[in-house]
């Protein structure tokens, strides 16, 4: 059986992008911990915690009451699959990290086949 | 340092990886008791809860059916969603745990195979990457926020959360005034989802981060061993 010589493993395009998707990942996650942290809870404390029910019920067209609570019916609305959109970055560089493994355990496959023989060869020298 | 003599919290978390099947079991437990408290716990309580008409539900007493329906709602939603991802957060564990064990393994195969190198031609053994204790404690740090967000839950669903809504809706908890201890409690159980919700899913990035980089380590040991052989082959070749 004849060997070619052993190559060294060649870095794919995945390894190159998956950080981009991490970062994109935490990006995502952080900004919308940081909305809800500092845009949302205090809204939500001030519009419930502030006002009597009356109050909240009877808010006109226009009023700053009006405004807070669009805020805390509308930014949800994307704010939670922004989130997800930051746990489907992560997912999609895991996904693209695996996608290396298989060329590198055929590359590990041809490397050791090559240097097998030697290392049987010279092993006992 | 040997490799069997790890620092703490290294040595825990080393000793804890061959544990990784049973982590991911605890983990999907979890998630099945959030699925039975639903099912058994917080559909029948909405049931009964919406059983009447408005006006009913809203005007009943504190301490009647209605009442009580509500409260153990309230409280349910307020643990069981951070219950539920710290499950989701042990599986995420338990697949780190799981790449850890295969990067060790590829490590002492590793060993193994240079051993039986000529010691001349031998190289030398690189050490552990730093990447393996930054995904170790990663993977705590996410554990440890997802844990921290489900004591938050316990502690709102046993204080403010019974506390306000075990009341009658419509005769005290409507009436409330500005500045009342009602209108405080309501400020509380109406936002601590805003940054509770978000602070789990940065438990999750943790996770999620401690996944990559034990791949990378894994990726990395693959492509250093075969660097390691071919340099051999080179060399070995040479010598003829």
């Amino acid at each position: 059986m004849t060997t070619t010589q052993p190559q060294s493993p060649t870095s794919g395009w995945q390894l190159r992008v998956f950080p981009l998707f991490t970062l994109l990942g935490w990006v995502l996650i952080l900004v919308s911990f940081l909305i809800g942290l500092f845009v949302l809870a205090p809204a939500a404390a001030s519009y419930w915690g502030g006002n009597a029910k009356a109050v909240r019920d009877a808010a006109d067209a226009g009023s700053a009451l009006l405004g807070q609570l669009q805020t805390l019916n509308v930014i949800p609305r994307w704010l939670e699959p922004l989130t997800f959109l930051g746990v489907a970055s992560f997912m999609l560089g895991i996904a693209l990290e695996f996608s290396t493994i298989p060329s590198l355990l055929r590359n590990r496959g041809q490397v050791l086949s090559a240097t097998f023989p030697l290392i049987v060869k010279l092993g006992g020298k | 340092m040997t490799e069997k003599n790890f620092p703490f919290p290294f040595n825990m978390i080393e000793g804890m990886m061959p544990m990784f099947p049973m982590i991911a079991v605890m983990g999907w437990m979890i998630v099945l008791i959030s699925l039975l408290v639903g099912i058994f716990a917080l559909s029948p309580a909405q049931a009964t809860f919406l059983s009447d008409a408005k006006a009913v539900r809203e005007g009943a007493a504190a301490g009647s059916a209605f009442v009580q329906a509500n409260v153990a709602g309230h409280v349910i939603e307020a643990w069981v969603p951070q219950f539920k991802f710290l499950g989701l957060g042990l599986m995420l564990a338990a697949i780190t745990v799981a790449l850890g064990t295969i990067a060790q393994r590829l490590r002492r195969m590793g060993q193994v195979i240079s051993s039986q190198v000529p010691a001349d031609l031998r190289p030398a053994m690189p050490p552990i990457p730093t990447r393996v204790r930054v995904f170790q404690l990663s993977t705590m740090m996410g554990l440890m926020i997802l844990l921290a967000a489900l004591i938050i839950g316990i502690v709102l669903a046993a204080g403010v959360v019974p506390a306000y809504w075990n009341r009658s809706i419509a005769n005290e908890l409507n009436p409330a005034e500005p500045g009342s201890a009602l209108l405080a409690q309501l400020a509380v159980v109406s936002s601590f989802a805003a940054w509770l919700d978000p602070l789990r899913m940065a438990g999750m990035a943790f996770l999620f981060t401690g996944i990559i980089l034990a791949l990378m380590v894994i990726i990395g040991t693959l492509r250093l061993q075969a660097n390691m052989l071919v340099n051999f082959y080179r060399q070995a070749s040479q010598r003829g």
